[in-house]
Parts: structure tokens; sequence; C-alpha cells
């Protein structure tokens, strides 16, 4: 699998939309061109992460993108498929005018559902200044966005305040590129902030039609959706927290497609289940042990390098992964620009050296907590950690909490939780632009998904500096130094990017996915 | 092997003639009582004994490759972490048994207490306290311990005091009306003729007569504690990992069900035999003790 490798360098970018918006024939086929699916159809799915937002601007997790792309259009989308790249979807045309300003023309006839009219520029504006507006835990997908010039009803300007390469990558095909109609969300939330789990409009194939927290959300189809018919009548995602519960979900007949872990991918491969195809997809997610460094037990560096020289990771991989993922070296994956060779700290790390860190730092005994999703995965991994800190006199206590109370954890907004917390086991998606992969360890972020507390003047001028640079191999350097900074630090120890299996039943649906292996439900098809 | 003819003369014979001896000789005549007093004398035995039994270190991890299938080296073979699941049960027997003992004691406890006090009591002060008991057991005990550790946090204290609490309001009603019938019988009112203080009436002479039935309602109530317990650790609200619990090990197999059965198997067995051990222990208790049911005692 090739991932997008460079990102989109401003000639490739220009050179890519000059042939969508030379002749956009494919993708901008007329919206009648229907194509009827069968009817009554139902796919079921289950969604490992939880979904606690519907609003694109607010998005917590991949998951809720999955759902977000069946109810709203975006400008663009990423391709299906093995190879990363992105095609048009509700713009007709995309233009790079000059490096901080790009020029849009939206197709016609997209509309809101509940009389709130066609999809304008006007919508385009609203949806990509909101989030900024309302200082979005996720502002940063936005990178430097300005401003929306409109200049008629289908066509605006993104105005930039600085060139920002990963617009093309993150922001336009993924979550916060989704259009939500203003007077939908002006009357339904006044003041145009985030509407949570109750989305008042929509645009896309299918509408919300159900959503029960911590059971299901169930989709129907957008009556008013002019474009091609999707797959299915009704899309259910069912919320099961943990994947090899959905494995078991998957096995019993209840679902028809899910992730599956690592660990039981042989298992799977040797004997799948009936009219089952198993996919194997490369991840760019990373996971890592976190460490808050305003912690006072944690202030000390060398308290910290010695958790980071004391954890082996191909021991936590052979535990929580059945030796199946490899080891990372950062939080970008092989493939994806600005990706490192290897990591400051061996793999294996060092015992004798952890022990040294630990008497510089005038500390023999420690006790410290490690915070953790109650996921057999992450508990693993956790009870793995906790065995390999107690060879140098590290006692852990491992607390495992549900996704509602885990993910709220280090976030200042939602109470003083983070003062407490010092090792946690964390993981993050990605996309395939090394900015995403780095902007939640902004000083900007602490306490809102930077949960190490990390801060570096160095890091935060070398983003600023990344979202520019056009240039791939000197963009690379710059994360690669990135991501030196911040596991020098020692609040940080990477483990993998992890991988992705995803089965589903044949008999039922053909599957498409990102070539990360995340679903595209929206261009699922029935069988 | 054990005979459940109980009442042959070779074991009536070996039992001693004190009361004790009275009581083993009447359980003996009930089979399923034998059996669940053999269960729970059986249980309580590798409990305390584990230490001495167990063949590795139960929380160290990769003493064997992970998820091993049982063999000479690994009896129950080994779970996800490479532990051997043979030690592990073995201690994890002590996590349920002292938080059903430690919950259901403290419950006992204050429960007797608090139903003398309001049987004995005045009127305002009995219905405050009915009120304070109704309101416990309004609340499902699952739900209940589900919401007070998912505020104070997973752990064995906070475990035994949620179990505590929300089995005390039986005892204490249970304890209450015992007390209330007691109070206008004739010995009570010639002990107080006698100048008899509340105290010495409630301890002397109340509580003994109300202690008996409570004591067969406790052992009624073990294996639910043990169950409940187990179901904590299996939601991941019990014990903290790596201490060894039945239930923590029923999850852990659960997840890695599909590679092997084996870890299910094997904490699932131990807490079937302790529920169902006490369960019969306490009917037959029941039995032997409840003027209605028992037959020939």
């Amino acid at each position: 699998m090739n991932y997008y490798q460079d990102g989109v360098s401003r000639r490739t970018f220009l050179k890519t939309t000059s042939v969508f918006g030379g002749g956009i024939v494919a993708a901008g086929m007329p919206l009648s061109s229907a194509i009827w699916a069968a009817e009554g159809k139902v796919l079921t799915a289950a969604s490992t992460n939880d979904i606690s937002k519907m609003d694109p601007q607010f998005y917590t997790a991949v998951s809720e993108v999955s759902v977000m792309e069946c109810l709203y259009s975006k400008l663009t989308r990423f391709k299906p498929g093995s190879e990363w790249g992105w095609e048009l979807e509700a713009a007709e045309k995309l233009e790079q005018v000059d490096p901080t300003h790009i020029r849009f023309r939206l197709k016609k006839g997209i509309k809101f559902t509940g009389d709130y009219g066609e999809l304008t520029a006007g919508d385009v504006k609203f949806s990509f200044e909101r989030g900024i507006k309302h200082k979005s835990p996720v502002k940063d997908n936005w990178g430097s966005l300005d401003h929306v010039e409109i200049e008629d009803d289908y066509t605006g300007v993104i105005v930039l305040k600085t060139p920002f390469m990963p617009l093309f990558n993150i922001a336009f095909p993924y979550a916060v590129g989704h259009i939500v109609s203003e007077d939908a969300v002006m009357k339904a939330t006044k003041d145009g902030g985030d509407f949570g789990m109750n989305p008042p409009s929509f645009s896309g194939p299918y509408v919300l039609a159900e959503y029960k927290p911590n059971q299901h959300l169930l989709l129907t189809r957008n009556p008013d959706w002019a474009g091609s018919k999707p797959g299915f009548d009704e899309i259910r995602v069912v919320l099961i927290g943990d994947t090899k519960t959905a494995e078991r979900a998957y096995q019993a007949g209840d679902i028809d497609f899910t992730g599956i872990t690592l660990d039981s991918l042989a298992k799977f491969k040797s004997n799948p289940p009936a009219d089952t195809k198993i996919e194997e997809h490369p991840s760019l997610n990373y996971h890592w042990i976190g460490m808050n460094v305003d912690h006072p037990k944690l202030k000390d560096i060398n308290v910290r390098k010695a958790i980071q020289w004391a954890i082996n990771v191909p021991q936590i991989l052979e535990a929580a992964f059945a030796g199946q993922a490899e080891v990372a070296t950062g939080t970008i994956p092989p493939g994806l620009l600005g990706h490192r060779d290897k990591a400051l700290v061996p793999p294996e790390g060092d015992l004798a050296k952890a022990k040294e860190f630990l008497e510089k730092a005038g500390v023999s005994e420690l006790n410290l907590t490690i915070d953790c999703l109650n996921e057999s995965l992450f508990s693993t991994i956790a009870q793995t950690v906790q065995a390999q800190l107690s060879q140098i006199g590290i006692t852990v206590e491992i607390n495992a909490q549900d996704a509602g109370s885990f993910w709220t954890l280090g976030m200042e907004s939602e109470g003083d939780r983070w003062k407490d917390m010092q090792l946690t086991v964390m993981w993050f998606s990605n996309l395939p632009d090394p900015y995403y992969a780095t902007s939640s360890f902004l000083q900007s972020r602490v306490g809102v998904w930077n949960w190490e507390r990390f801060r570096s003047e160095r890091f935060d001028e070398l983003s600023a500096k990344g979202a520019t640079m056009s240039d791939p191999n000197e963009r690379a350097k710059v994360y690669q130094e990135m991501q030196d900074l911040m596991e020098e630090s020692g609040a940080y120890r990477f483990l993998t990017h992890g991988g992705n299996p995803v089965m589903y039943r044949t008999t039922h649906t053909q599957a498409v996915t990102r070539p990360d292996g995340y679903p595209l439900y929206v261009d699922f098809k029935a069988v | 092997m054990v005979s459940f003819e109980a009442d042959t003369p070779e074991i009536n014979d070996a039992i001693d003639t004190g009361a004790f001896g009275a009581f083993l000789r009447q359980l003996c005549k009930n089979r399923l009582g034998t059996l669940g007093g053999v269960l729970v004398v059986l249980i309580a035995a590798i409990a305390v004994l584990a230490p001495l039994i167990v063949t590795h270190d139960p929380i160290q991890i990769m003493v064997g490759p992970r998820l091993a299938a049982p063999s000479l080296d690994f009896l129950l073979g080994t779970d996800q972490l490479g532990r051997d699941t043979f030690s592990r049960v073995i201690m994890g027997g002590r996590i349920p048994l002292l938080v059903a003992f430690a919950s259901l004691g403290g419950a006992l406890a204050v429960g007797v207490v608090l139903g003398l006090i309001a049987g004995f009591g005045p009127r305002w002060l009995d219905n405050l306290l009915l009120l304070i008991f109704d309101t416990i057991r309004s609340f499902p005990s699952i739900i209940f311990a589900l919401a007070i550790i998912a505020l104070l946090g997973p752990s064995l204290v906070n475990i035994i005091l949620v179990i505590a609490i929300t089995c005390m309001p039986g005892y204490a009603r249970v304890a209450r009306t015992q007390a209330q019938a007691l109070q206008s019988s004739e010995y009570i009112a010639a002990e107080r003729s006698m100048g008899a203080g509340t105290t010495r009436i409630l301890a002397v002479h109340v509580l003994p007569n109300v202690i008996g039935p409570l004591v067969i309602l406790v052992s009624m109530d073990v294996p639910a504690v043990i169950a409940t317990s187990a179901g904590l650790s299996f939601l991941g609200m019990g014990v903290r990992p790596p201490t060894p619990d039945w239930g923590a090990i029923l999850n852990d197999g659960y997840s890695y069900i599909n590679q092997t059965p084996w870890i299910v198997i094997a904490g699932g067995i131990p807490i079937i035999l302790a529920t169902l051990g006490f369960t019969f222990l306490g009917e037959a208790l029941r039995d032997m003790f409840d003027p209605k049911l028992r037959k020939d005692l």
C-alpha cells in the first residue's frame, strides 16, 4: 500500500485541480444520475469508538466522521480504496488561485432537509468559520483559515492568513469540511455554536433518525437527497465499546461489518465466519504512553525518562497486539512524510538506564496511576506497563474508564481531573498529513488534546513553518524534529500504529473503506 | 470419596456429641447441604492456603507463552499476558470470599444495631429508620453499585462498602420485626419489672433471639454477593489489575475466547461451585432452623 506520500504541494494541487476544473465530468456528474438501491436493505455495523458529536466542527472521533459522511455534504472527500487521495463531492470546481486563496464552485441542487433550502456558498462560509469563532477543540484543523468570501450563491473564496498545505488533506475531505445549514443551525443554537448530537438539518444521502446513547444510531434515507442513491435504506451503527465484543456480535450474526483486533486476526483468517471477507489495512493511528509533565510526581524529566527507558515496547506489542503490530517511532507512520526511521529511545528500553534516571531524580519508590480505556486492548497495555515499571520500583495503579469518562480526562473544560492525571494509555486517529499527527501537541492545545501538557516554543514554531512549506523533503525534516522534541521531553513513549483489519458479511454488503480501513458507510453496496 | 449417606453410623460416630456435632449430624442428613458444606470448606481452605498451592506468581507476566493451552507447566493454561491461569484462579478466590464475609459481616452488624434501635426506639425514630431502609432498598442493587463505584472509583473497599450498604436494610428490617415481636413478650416485661435497662435487654435477651434467623439470611446472601463481586469485576468495576479475581479472569477470558476457551472455563467454574456451595449450605441451614420447614430436629 502506498500512502499519499508527500501530501499536496501547491504544484501538485494546481495540476490536480486543473484536471478536475477543466472538464469535470465524473466528479461533477449530474445529480440526477440516480442509481436506485435495493429496497428494504439494512446495514448493521459496529462502531467500537464512542459517538458523542454530530457537529462537524466539534467532532471528537473518527467514528463520528464515518457517520457524518452519510449526513452532510462537503467540498471534497477521500477516495475509497487503497491509496490516499481526494475527489470532488459538493464542489463542482476547486481552484487554488494563489497560496492563500482557494475558489470553490458548488454543485447545484443539494438540498437541506426541513425546508432550509439549497446548500449555498453562505452555508460554506458559516460552516467553515464557526469552528474558529466558537473556539472548537479541533479548530486547528483549519490552520490559518481567515475567512470565506462569498461571490455568489454557489461560488466563494476561502482566504487563508498564510499558506496552509494540510487544508486539502485534513480539512476539506474530513470532519470539519462538512457543510451545515446556516439557517437551521442558527435557529437551533441561537449563536451558531455546538449542536452536539442534535443536527437540525441534513444535506447527505441519509438523515439521523434515532440516537440512543451507548446503544445505537439509526440512519435512514434522506428523502430530499437528489444525488446517487445510497446502497442501503437504513444504516444501524451499533455502539460496542470493545472491539473484541464486536467480534462476538459479528459471530453471532448481529452485525454485518466490524473492525477486528490484530490479536484475533490470525484466528479469523484461519477460520473465518461463514460468508465473511477479512481485509487488512495499515493504520495511521498512533498509540503511546503519555505523562502529564505538570503533575508533581512527573515534573522531573529524569522520572519521565526513567519511565520511557523502562517501557519495553515489543513486549507490549506481543501482549496486546499478539506481536502483529510494528513498533512506532513517533506519531507519523511509515510511508507518510515526516516519519522517523527510529525513535530516540530504543524500543526495548533499558532497565539499567531507567534506574539511573530514577536515581538521578532522587526517587527510590514511586506510586503512580495510569488511566486507560476500559477495553481489553488498553487494559492489556496498562497491565504490561504496570509490570514493566514495577521492575524499577514504580508501583502503578490502573484506572480503566469508559470512553465518556476517559476522553474528557485531560480536558480543562471538563473539570479538574487533569490535575490528578499522571500516566495515560493514549491513542489518536490520524490523517495522511503530518500536520494532523502533530497539531494536537501545540502549546495552545494544552488542556484540550495535549494531555501531556507538553510545551515547546520550538515545536510551535516548526508546526507553523511545516504547514506552509511545499518542499516535501524540507517539510519532512521539520516534522521529524518535532517528534524528536516530543520524545526528548520525556512525556511520550511511542508504542505502535497498530493495524485496522475489518470483516464483513459478503452475502449482505460490499464494504468500502478508506485506505486505513475506516468505513465509508455512504459507499457501502448492498448485495 | 465423600459419602452423602450422612446418617450412617460411621459418620455419626465420628461426629462429636456436642452442639456442633448435633449440627453436623443434622446437616449430613441433607445431601445437598452436605455437598454445599464440603464445597464451602474446600473453597475456604483453598483461599486460605492459596500461597502454598499456586505454582507460579499469579501476577508475573510472561511466565509462559500467552494464551497457552493447559499443560503440566501451566495446569489451566496462560492468559493474554502469559500469566499462569491456575495460580490466578487459586489466588482469585480470596477476593470474592473476602468481599462476601466483610460486606455481609458489616451489613449484619450495622443492620442488627439499627434494626434493634428501630424496634425498641420511639415511633419517630422507627419511621425515620424505615424510610432510610426502604430508600436504600428501592435502588436496584447492581445499578446502585455501578453508580457508587463509578463515583468513588473501583477498589476493594468500595465494593465491600457498596454491598454492605445494599444488604444492610434487609437485615435491619428482620431484626426490627423480631425485636418488636419480642418487646411485648412476658419475659421482656419481667426483665423490665426487675429494673433491667434497654441496653441490657437488647444485648442479653433480644439479640440472641434475633441473630439466628439473620445468620441463615446471611448465608443465603453469600452466593449473591459472590456473583455481584464477580459481576463488578467482569465489568471492570472490581478490584484493580493485576490482582487476581474470578470476575476479572472471566472478563479476560471472554475477550480472548476466540483464541482459547480455557480462561473462561477456569474463571467460570469456581464462581459456579462457590455460589452452588453457599446456596446449598444456606438452604440446608434454613431447613434446619426454620421451624416451619424443620421436619425432625
